[in-house]
């Protein structure tokens, strides 16, 4: 296993592969940057281009593009508040929070920082867990995802305001999520839930239009209300200090980073839990870290430990993915079923093989995610101060081109009008809730998995009747999910015995 | 500010919560049960925090989430805020009358020289930097769709 | 009078010569072709469409430019309406949509503003034929196995409207099979997974989309619907095994659109003469042989089926009689 490894990052080191793998850095560069371009349909577009190269090379390419967008879509979350991917958004919470207090520059090295210790870690715990994946990923049944999808939602409660009036307003916003997801066909009877005999409704709401709808139009509102730059009035003097302060954060605060790192590796394993949960329970996961009532209430406001935490489980869980593709030719997320199509362009057969016979294939893809998450955050760090003066851009000139990136990002999910309106729509709501004090994160929460929740609650009774309640997994999880509910008010009750 | 959008958030969910139980009552038992079971609770918590916040009107809650700048007196914030919803909603016709090729640049162009008084040359300039990066990615090389406005339908362009 | 000759001769010329090149100025030249696919990219719809937009260009006359767009929505329902009242009938839009787009019409599912029979059929690609495949390590080796054993067998299915979920429906309701239909699945190849962890034992779907899986030995195929394709000849069909006249009319008629596994279309109105051309170069493509390597790299089998016989298929399903129909529509809803 050992030479597979030194041998498959040979084979990534040949100047063809690598050259392929920089060309791939590049796209997914601009990929993650541009909302509007996803990261789905561009490897999609990608694919025909893959036919003439070996697979070595076809691999850096895709792999090269993919391992990068979700660290640039950090960027244009934290500069400007617009989700550059659908799995970025948790990044804007705290990351544009930081932006708007002038610490563009600090975000940005942070987002970077942790995304690149999340790649890696995404990486190591792919060539790590070859022996053990195949048990690891049979033994997680439908009956265990709804409980994984049960625990996140109990993160409601570390995503809500202390107090009680916070946490009926998280779990309001997170029970209106849960309900939004079910507009849509129904998977069991097949009825046309809440499409009122549109069309547009039938294969229910799409998440991007929604993301950047929530958390995009308020920003621009509260840009326009301000009437100055991102930064506002912030002394221009302090953004400089930024990147490298950011750095420092990942480390000042490595054991979350590490932490969840390992939550976005082990969520991207898990095929069927889709890419968006992972950033919000390590935001939540993050949100517990804060050790007194007010570090709790800076959440949301530009505290540095929620970038770091959903910019660490967005690369992760990529590598995580690659599990179940790799070893049984499932694909662990939306751009995992592209790249499978990759896997068969190139005469590949993912399955048990690819972790004995072709295994150094398996470790080239590692060494491709390594390499190419290490150079695009060197890169970026080359120019992240001059990305951060963007901030401190008159507003009046920075607004428009805001818009045009938001009502471009949605159009072009579907190429459908509606997608404008529904954006629109969830802009009002986004807008409401932050005047109102009604938590967004929740919301979010509930919509990624209020499908999960309720298809695999249906599988497992259906399969199993009553004894799936009583799997040891099951178990561990229903308590763990009782445990991260009431950990805030544990949380509350220490730091009110500090007298804090 | 907290206090009124709460409240119309805290009757809109009511409203929703409601016809969606009332309207999930007609289908099969898999097809109805959870949209039940999330929107009577939803109904419920919606109720308390209505009542809630009629009991305690100067609570200040807040959320794990930014808030609005509270800086401006009322009569500009509002102003403004209705200033940004105007030009979102005039974007948004503007992409139905002509198309998104024309209403990109156009709305970079009379944002920036209407509302931010920006000097021609800069405005011009940023509309077409715009328009050209939109126009080289998303149509050149992505050959994305983007419908002709209504506008060019009836000139018989489109 | 030389000169009068001259001239006439060279007028005669320039008279000649624009007739001749209007009879060969080729109507696509210099134009755009935009193949208009009802699903996301990456899907089955979209890889086809996208192998045959790079070969297509060779055979169409003045070698246009073949693009793909991508039209999600309602199931594909929203091309298909695109595709037949809003694009023009010039003959540079083509569409591609869900094959089973004819049964939404069949039951009139709210939404649907085409006719089938009324598109400008350029034919279809490939044939999806269905078939079920059951889990290796399941004792049965044959249907006949299967079904005498009376067990239960834990089928895994996305929803109602999908093939997953359908085929072994009617296999149940219709020869008794004791199949326990599990759905919810988030997509077919998580049934895949569960099959693995044996929390199911079987799943139907597109033999194309099983194939990966059959290779490996993971499952193996039993029944099979009537469309048949290399490698799955021998396997009993569902409807030769069906106990009533009826029973086999409902599964044929859920089988018919496959043989139109990847349809493709113009808008009503098309001329004739550029229908034409169209059809021919679909039928050249399909037959080149670097789109061949192409497909099999990419394990699809490409087969261009005419657009005559496609309406055909078309036209005898919705002349179904009413009560069939209305039988139909109880087992099986249009849907994801």
């Amino acid at each position: 296993m050992i030479e597979a490894l030194f041998e498959g990052l040979l084979l990534v080191l040949q100047w063809k592969a690598f050259a392929f793998m920089l060309l791939g850095v590049v796209l997914g560069f601009w990929v993650g940057l541009l909302p509007g371009l996803g990261g789905v349909t561009t490897l999609a577009l990608m694919l025909p281009f893959i036919y003439a190269m070996t697979p070595i090379e076809g691999f850096a390419f895709l792999l090269g593009m993919h391992s990068v967008v979700a660290t640039t879509g950090d960027i244009t979350s934290v500069l400007f508040g617009i989700p550059g991917e659908g799995t970025t958004a948790a990044t804007i919470l705290d990351g544009h929070s930081m932006a708007k207090k002038g610490e563009a520059g600090r975000a940005l090295g942070a987002a970077l920082a942790s995304s690149l210790v999340g790649a890696l870690v995404g990486a190591i715990a792919l060539a790590v867990a070859i022996p053990v994946v195949r048990p690891l990923v049979l033994s997680f049944g439908s009956p265990e995802l709804f409980m994984v999808a049960i625990v996140g939602i109990a993160f409601i409660a570390s995503l809500s305001a202390q107090g009680g009036r916070g946490m009926l307003r998280g779990f309001l916003a997170g029970g209106l999520g849960l309900m939004v997801a079910t507009v849509g066909q129904d998977p069991q009877a097949g009825i046309a839930r809440y499409t009122f005999d549109s069309l547009y409704l039938w294969s229910g709401l799409d998440l991007v239009p929604i993301l950047i709808g929530i958390f995009a139009i308020p920003e621009v509102i509260d840009l326009v209300l301000r009437g100055t730059s991102i930064a506002g009035d912030v002394p221009k003097g302090r953004l400089n200090q930024g990147a490298l302060e950011g750095v420092r954060d990942t480390f000042r605060h490595f054991g979350l980073t590490l932490r969840c790192s390992l939550i976005g590796t082990f969520i991207g394993i898990m095929p069927g839990l889709g890419g968006a949960v992972a950033q919000w329970l390590a935001y939540g996961h993050a949100a517990q870290s804060a050790r007194t009532a007010e570090e709790r209430a800076g959440f949301g406001k530009g505290d540095v430990r929620g970038v770091l935490g959903p910019g660490a489980a967005n690369n992760s869980k990529e590598g995580g993915a690659l599990i179940p593709t790799v070893a049984f030719g499932v694909p662990g997320s939306s751009s995992m079923a592209i790249l499978l199509g990759g896997f068969f362009l190139l005469g590949l057969v993912p399955g048990p093989d690819m972790l004995t016979t072709h295994l150094t294939v398996t470790f080239s893809m590692v060494w491709t995610i390594v390499l190419a998450n290490i150079i695009t955050v060197v890169a970026c760090f080359l120019f992240l101060n001059h990305l951060a003066r963007l901030t401190v851009v008159r507003g009046a000139l920075l607004i428009p081109v805001i818009l045009v990136l938001v009502f471009v990002g949605s159009y072009t999910a579907n190429n459908n009008y509606g997608d404008l309106l529904l954006m629109l729509f969830f802009g009002a709501v986004g807008y409401l809730m932050v005047a109102g004090g009604w938590p967004r994160a929740p919301f979010v929460l509930g919509l990624v998995l209020g499908k999960i929740v309720e298809n695999n609650l249906y599988i497992s009774v259906a399969r199993y009747e009553a004894e799936w309640l009583t799997r040891p997994i099951v178990l561990v999880l229903a308590a763990l999910a009782v445990a991260v509910m009431f950990y805030p008010l544990l949380q509350a009750r220490r730091s009110a015995a500090r007298g804090g | 500010m907290e206090r009124l959008a709460s409240r119309i958030l805290g009757i809109a969910v009511m409203l929703a919560a409601g016809a969606a139980v009332v309207i999930a009552m007609d289908w099969p038992f898999k097809a109805k049960l959870f949209p039940i079971a999330i929107g009577v609770p939803v109904f419920c918590m919606a109720a308390a925090e209505v009542v809630w916040g009629l009991l305690r009107p100067d609570a200040r809650v807040g959320a794990m989430d930014f808030r609005l700048s509270e800086h401006l007196p009322g009569k500009v914030a509002a102003r403004r805020a209705w200033i940004a919803i105007g030009w979102m909603l005039g974007f948004l016709a503007g992409i139905v009358l002509v198309g998104f090729p024309i209403a990109v640049p156009l709305v970079v162009f009379l944002y920036a020289k209407l509302q931010g008084r920006e000097p021609w040359g800069l405005s011009l300039g940023l509309a077409f930097g715009v328009w050209g990066v939109f126009y080289g990615v998303f149509d050149r090389l992505l050959h994305l769709p983007f419908p002709a406005g209504w506008i060019q339908s009836w000139i018989g362009l489109a | 009078m030389r000169h009068t000759l001259a001239l006439g001769a060279a007028l005669l010329g320039l008279a000649v010569v624009p007739l001749t090149g209007a009879a060969q100025s080729p109507h696509f030249e210099g134009k755009t072709v935009t193949i208009v696919v009802g699903f996301k990219a990456g899907g089955g719809y979209d890889r086809t469409a996208r192998i045959l937009a790079r070969h297509l260009p060779k055979y169409l006359p003045g070698r246009p430019n073949v693009i793909v767009q991508n039209m999600p929505g309602a199931n594909s329902i929203t091309a298909a309406n695109h595709v037949y009242a809003v694009a023009k009938p010039d003959g540079l839009t083509i569409g591609t949509f869900n094959r089973n787009l004819v049964l939404a019409q069949l039951t009139n599912v709210p939404g649907v503003k085409f006719d089938m029979t009324k598109f400008a059929w350029i034919g279809s690609a490939a044939s999806e034929t269905t078939i079920l495949a059951i889990r290796s390590d399941l004792p049965y080796q044959s249907f006949d196995e299967l079904r005498k054993s009376g067990k239960p067998v834990v089928i895994g299915a996305t929803g109602p409207g999908a093939n997953t979920y359908d085929f072994p429906l009617l296999l149940r309701e219709f020869l008794g099979v004791n199949f326990k239909i599990v759905s919810g699945y988030s997509s077919s190849a998580d049934i895949m997974l569960a099959i693995e962890r044996k929390e199911a034992d079987a799943r139907a779907g597109s033999f194309t989309s099983l194939r990966p899986f059959i290779d490996r030995d993971l499952v193996r195929p039993v029944v099979r619907a009537r469309a048949s394709e290399p490698g799955i000849e021998q396997l009993p069909v569902d409807e030769n095994l069906a106990p009533t006249p009826r029973a086999r009319a409902i599964m044929a008629l859920r089988s018919a659109p496959e043989v139109v596994g990847r349809p493709y279309v113009m808008t009503p109105g098309t001329p004739d003469a550029i229908l034409k051309l169209v059809r021919e170069a679909f039928a050249a493509a399909l037959k080149d042989p670097e789109l061949a390597a192409e497909a099999k790299k990419a394990k699809m089998e490409l087969e261009y089926t005419s657009g005559e016989e496609t309406l055909k298929i078309l036209t005898e399903v919705l002349s179904q009689p009413k009560d069939i129909v209305e039988e139909f529509s109880k087992y099986i809803k249009f849907g994801e």
